[in-house]
């Protein structure tokens, strides 16, 4: 028995991750087709793991314990409903030589991240939607629920579950494999697992409304995958630029609400609350992502997060480099989003009154009609000028936004700011 | 110190849709109501209705149940200690079988 025995915990997640592990393992063993078999043969050994630790106490090693119960389900299940035909008994004899090997063991786990990388490259085939995609990912690798998808995304429980079948029914029809695409293929491939764990992690990060801690999972599991693919064979400098980006983002989330759950904005983040682990982390991968002379979208939004992070105090951070890193940012991808975060760093290079004039362009921008952020720059710009009235009408038409209740919060002492100077 | 059985009666239906991450807390929660210092023993029953003997005319005859009738059944049990019928149901009111759903039969054992 082991010490976690005495209190009943186990390690942070372990079902989940175990779960997305056994998916992928399974699901190579069973074939892609047979996907939702592996689903709920490993939703089943979790379960009685419910039904049976809290009477027989923790097993010695409880990972290997689940390994070898969802082997056996999967057993009976394919003995059971003979789906398999004729491959049942090789497929029988297979199982049951997985079944006593150590989940632990370093070779064994080497294959089991081999089978969790190709289910990610499966689960991003360019077939398959992007948000399919996304939340088949987070099914099966990721080990996340139905309603779980959904609370993270703000989408309705059937919705994600209709895309789930969809993208199953894909892949037993169209025959998906497990094998890795080859020659330029595989860049293609890779370009869209990266674009997935990407979006993954933005919606993640993003402040919508919703459960803050399944968000900051999903941020956590996108990092994950994000490490997974930067660890193996195909990795490219541009995949450990992501990893990078992601890490130092994420390193902020815990600075990023204070005590009373309002919003921080980045350069009044408390530095001591970053995650010094994940800045460690981004670093290391940002280091590794210098190998090679590509420059990929994530290698300048990786040195951008890096510039933050690297200033010991926010007087001391590099503007002139960032908004440097900005403009090869928008050079690469001309988006309203990034010329919205270039204007930040033209108000503190510039002043504010120039990067009036850079956002006035995005105004007319229909992408970002409804944006309460551009609208919520434009005032604290227009504030910075001493323009009180002109900025408080941004805050309230910022207000009239879609946006969450701590960033509604956040624009509401704005615009009181406004209102109490104006009235002195 | 009179004992009690605590029958716990659930609907495994009840937990087809936990994720496993809501399996896991449920799982530690169980885990840790079953360290507290009154339990005294706990076993797990297997996962169908079981077989119910009765007499039929003298003869006797095996059927499933006791009852096959509805979904739920009984998952497992335990034995606590406690004063009386009152605090052991006070000591059972936080148990996490009843957030999912569950129904605890709470029996004393005769003489104890």
């Amino acid at each position: 028995m082991t010490a976690s025995s005495e209190t009943g915990a186990l390690l942070e997640h372990l079902f989940r991750h175990q779960a997305g592990r056994m998916v992928a393992h399974l699901t190579r063993l069973l074939g892609p087709g047979n996907l939702s078999l592996a689903e709920e043969t490993v939703q089943e050994a979790m379960l009685r793991a419910l039904q049976t630790w809290p009477y027989q106490g923790l097993p010695e090693n409880p990972a290997a314990w689940l390994f070898r119960v969802a082997h056996n389900v999967a057993i009976d299940a394919v003995r059971h409903n003979q789906v398999l035909g004729e491959k049942t008994d090789a497929i029988v004899a297979e199982l049951a030589r997985a079944a006593i090997v150590e989940p632990n063991h370093p070779d064994v786990e080497e294959q089991l991240r081999d089978d969790e990388l190709r289910m990610i490259f499966m689960c991003c085939h360019p077939e398959i939607s992007r948000d399919a995609s996304v939340a088949l990912s987070l099914k099966t690798v990721g080990g996340f629920s139905v309603r779980e998808i959904a609370r993270a995304f703000l989408a309705d429980a059937a919705t994600i579950a209709q895309r789930l079948v969809r993208a199953r029914r894909q892949i037993r029809e169209q025959h998906f494999t497990l094998d890795m695409p080859g020659g330029g293929e595989l860049k293609q491939r890779l370009d869209s697992v990266l674009e997935v764990i990407y979006f993954m992690f933005n919606e993640g990060y993003a402040s919508h409304e919703g459960e803050e801690l399944i968000r900051q999972d999903l941020c956590m599991e996108a990092l994950r995958l994000g490490g997974l693919v930067a660890s193996s064979s195909i990795a490219e400098p541009r995949v450990d630029a992501l990893v990078a980006l992601m890490a130092l983002q994420a390193a902020r989330l815990p600075a990023r609400v204070d005590h009373a759950g309002d919003l921080v904005l980045l350069e009044d983040q408390d530095r001591g609350r970053w995650d010094a682990q994940l800045t460690g982390l981004g670093f290391y991968h940002f280091d590794r992502s210098m190998a090679g002379d590509a420059v990929s979208e994530y290698h300048v939004q990786a040195a951008i997060a890096a510039t933050h992070a690297r200033a010991s105090v926010t007087a001391s951070r590099d503007w002139p480099l960032i908004l440097h890193l900005y403009d090869q940012l928008l050079a690469i991808n001309p988006s309203p989003v990034v010329a919205l975060n270039r204007a930040v760093a033209v108000a503190k290079v510039y002043g504010p009154a120039k990067a009036l004039k850079a956002i006035a362009p995005l105004e007319n921008d229909p992408k970002l009609r409804d944006y309460y952020l551009l609208l919520a720059v434009r005032g604290h710009l227009l504030l910075e000028l001493g323009r009180r009235n002109d900025a408080a009408v941004s805050f309230r038409a910022a207000l009239a936004c879609p946006c969450s209740e701590p960033e509604r919060r956040f624009l509401r002492r704005k615009l009181e700011s406004c209102e109490l100077l104006t009235t002195e | 110190m009179p004992q009690y059985m605590l029958l716990l009666h659930s609907d495994p239906a009840n937990w087809q849709n936990l994720s496993p991450e809501e399996m896991q807390k449920a799982t530690e929660k169980y885990m840790a109501w079953s360290k507290k210092p009154f339990t005294r023993d706990g076993k797990r029953l297997a996962d169908d209705a079981g077989r119910v003997i009765r007499s039929d005319h003298g003869k006797p005859r095996t059927t499933d149940g006791p009852y096959s009738e509805t979904k739920e059944i009984l998952g497992g049990y335990y034995t606590i200690e406690a004063a009386s019928y009152d605090e052991a149901v006070k000591l059972s009111l936080d148990h996490p079988h009843l957030e999912v759903g569950g129904t605890i039969e709470v029996r004393q054992v005769w003489g104890s």
